[in-house]
């Protein structure tokens, strides 16, 4: 996929390791899982709450130059639904080659259709997003 | 004060180095990961937080 998905949590690596190897749920999982005992990294996020000690749902993507492109926090009772996920990354690799783009929400992946902002475009999105 | 600590991070911004311990199923084993690696490598990141283990992610 081109993308190091890192899941991180509050729980030590240890725990990790323990939870992985119990829950069938995990068995395929290939991806790193992260340690944030101290909440540190939750906090640098601005998804770490006090008042339990974790982790909200937080999911961040950040570009090779250390750039952060998109924030999503879901609390703690709501899942996060992977195919936005992947459709917002593939939409970042997409938009980092044509800078001058814009992917619209029911943009799903590369030949679906884009829009250039223009003066022709101010008042005829529909147009653009139809025609 | 909210429960939450505001976010300082901004999007379109750098986001500063950090560093974590891993435990990485693909390896079976324990390692780290750094912001700066991932830069190095020319690598994108996603950060997936969830509240905790042995619970829905």
């Amino acid at each position: 996929m081109g993308a190091e998905v890192i899941t991180v949590s509050t729980d030590t690596q240890f725990v990790h390791l323990a939870w992985q190897r119990h829950e069938k749920e995990l068995a395929a999982v290939k991806y790193p899982m992260g340690s944030d005992p101290t909440g540190n990294l939750a906090r640098m996020f601005g998804v770490y709450d006090d008042t339990s000690g974790l982790a909200l749902r937080g999911t961040f993507i950040i570009n090779p130059e250390g750039i952060l492109m998109n924030s999503e926090v879901n609390f703690y009772n709501m899942g996060r639904n992977i195919d936005e996920l992947m459709r917002k990354y593939k939409a970042n690799l997409y938009l980092a080659k044509k800078t001058d783009e814009g992917c619209p929400s029911k943009w799903q992946d590369e030949g679906d259709k884009t829009l250039k902002p223009s003066p022709d475009m101010v008042g005829r999105v529909h147009e653009a997003l139809n025609d | 004060m909210s429960d939450c600590q505001e976010t300082r991070l901004k999007l379109g911004h750098p986001v500063p180095d950090f560093e974590i311990d891993t435990y990485d199923p693909a390896v079976n084993n324990f390692g780290k990961i750094s912001l700066e690696g991932q830069k190095s490598a020319g690598k994108w990141t996603i950060l997936f937080f969830y509240p905790a283990d042995f619970t829905f992610v």
